[in-house]
Parts: C-alpha cells; structure tokens; sequence
C-alpha cells in the first residue's frame, strides 16, 4: 500500500515547516467538513479538527507507513472525536439543534430557499445514527471510495453498503414530507 | 449482476455509477439499459437524493485563525545536536565517578609523618669540588 502523504508526514514531524502546512493545506477542509456534517455545528467542527491536528503532530514524528494511510488515520481520529461528542450531546438533546439559525443579513429568496433545503439535508443527516451518518458523509459528502470509507469506519465494505443503504433510506424518509420541493428543485439545480 | 445486487448498490451508492464499487459498475450500468422499464423509476428516485445531497454539500472553507493556530503548534525544527544526550549523561557520570574515586583513595591512605622527603626536596646539594683543585 503506498501512502500518498508518507514523505510529506516525515518531514513534517522532522519540523519541515511547509510540509505541516502542505498537509494542513490538503486534510483541514477535510476535516472540518467531515466533523461539520456529523455535528452540525460549525464551532464544534474546528475544535474537532484542531485536536485531529494536534494529535496528527504528535504522531507524525514517529509516523511509520504500512497498516493505514496517513489521512484514513486521520479520519479514524475525527470520526471518534465526533462520536464522543455526539454522545455527551445525547444526555442533554437540544430540540433546536440542527434548525437554522434566522440570519439578520437578507438574502435573495433563492439563496435563502437553497439554504433552508441545505439545513433541512443536513438536519436529516445529523439525525441518523452515528454510523450511518458517519458512511454517508464519507461516501456521499467527502467522496471517498468505498474501500476508503471502510477502512476509515475500521468495517467490511459489505458493512459499509448496509450502513450507506439504510442511512439513504432514513434521510428519504425524513424528507418525505418537503420531498417534492426539496428533491425536485435540488434536482433541478443540479442538471442546471 | 442480478436484480436484488442491483437494487441493493442503488440503495447504497446512489445512481452515480462512479461511487459504485469499481468491479460492479459495468455490470450495473448494463442492467440499468437492459431492464430500463423495470429500473428507471427507481434511479430517478436516488438520482433525486443524490441530487439533494449534492445541492446540500458545500461548506464554508477553514477560517484563517484556526489555520494559524495549528500551524503555531506543528513540530518544531530539530537542531542540529553536535553530542547526543546520552554521551552528555556519560560523560558526567565520569567526572562523578573520578571525583568519588580521588575522594576515597585520599582519605584511605595513611598520613606520613616522615619528613625525609620535604627534606630531601629543599636540602642543598652536596658541594662540588673546585675544578682547579683535582690533579
């Protein structure tokens, strides 16, 4: 297996100062956007991401490639910092979680419409169980292969296809009742 | 590939046969033309989902601060060490182990009274006969 990110990760622990922003440069918007869509909270996201970073300059120094690459590494370690957190949350559930919040600053009606149709996909996404969420997102929001994404969820690809499969279904179930407007007009837009 | 696999990919991966495993594609895209009254409402359906997700998928990009802010804590760079630190650490246990030596062997020998030798070392030197004197 050849680890697309082993030189750079070296050098990086050896204190290569554009080697740690190289690899910031390529995995942050990963990881702030994997820990996004399963917490669904912005300010959580970057906190998520900044201790994968740290943990990831900890390791990198004595990074040796073979059993994982360096960035399935990495979203083992975001993807188990958002379960935790996805736990605490469940102690206290907040009904609010996931609305969004109304934006004081006006916006065009078709901006608003597609950010209301965004909130309420990841509103869907947010409420499944963590591991399906986390097989969507990695799949269907982080466009990872599927052999990618079951090693990242340290599962079988079979695993991985009845975690996506449900997962689909549930967010369908849950737009049901928008599905016309949500669906359609995204469909729309998207052949647009 | 038959029609349950099928259904059960287009469940999972959606109706982009490019998120489908890699060996089943061909075989899936097949069926999808072969069976396409059978097939057809079902892709538009997860073509539909796909399409949502797609719409729902841009997220804003890392803010400036966090990205300084993980940079300031990367690994530093090494300096160049002239002396391992092991050699440092042997080095002074030396030293140490001279110190207790010398200390130990000072106090283990017996004091001398004899001052024949402070003697032997100031005393004048037995004087030369005058060179004019012989034969």
């Amino acid at each position: 297996m050849i680890d697309p990110d082993a030189e750079i990760v070296r050098r990086a622990g050896a204190g290569d100062a554009h080697a740690a922003e190289a690899l910031v440069r390529k995995h942050l918007p990963k990881m702030v956007g994997l820990a996004r869509r399963m917490l669904n909270d912005g300010a959580e996201a970057e906190d998520v991401a900044q201790e994968v970073f740290l943990r990831a300059w900890r390791e990198a120094p004595r990074w040796r490639p073979g059993a994982a690459k360096f960035e399935t590494w990495m979203h083992r370690v975001a993807l188990n910092l958002c379960y935790d957190r996805m736990r605490r949350r469940r102690e206290k559930v907040d009904p609010d979680a996931g609305l969004l919040v109304a934006d004081p600053a006006p916006l065009a009606s078709d901006a608003w419409l597609a950010q209301q149709r965004a909130a309420r996909v990841q509103a869907a996404l947010s409420a499944l169980p963590e591991r399906q969420c986390a097989a969507i997102t990695l799949v269907h929001f982080q466009d990872m292969t599927n052999i990618a994404a079951a090693e990242a969820l340290e599962i079988s690809v079979e695993a991985l296809e009845s975690l996506l499969a449900r997962g689909r279904r549930a967010i369908k179930a849950a737009l049901a009742d928008v599905a016309q407007d949500l669906i359609g007009d995204a469909d729309g837009a998207s052949r647009g | 590939m038959d029609r349950t696999r099928f259904e059960h990919l287009l469940e999972a991966y959606g109706a982009d046969f490019a998120r489908w495993p890699v060996d089943e594609r061909g075989a899936g895209e097949a069926l999808a033309r072969a069976h396409a009254a059978e097939v057809d409402a079902m892709i538009a359906e997860a073509r539909a989902l796909d399409a949502a997700f797609a719409a729902a998928k841009a997220t804003p990009p890392p803010n400036a601060a966090l990205t300084a802010r993980i940079l300031m804590a990367a690994p530093p760079a090494r300096r160049p060490q002239s002396v391992a630190p092991a050699a440092v650490w042997a080095l002074a246990a030396c030293a140490l182990l001279g110190v207790v030596l010398g200390y130990g062997a000072g106090a283990l020998t017996q004091p001398s009274d004899d001052g024949s030798y402070f003697a032997a070392a100031f005393e004048a030197p037995p004087e030369a006969p005058p060179v004019g004197d012989q034969g």
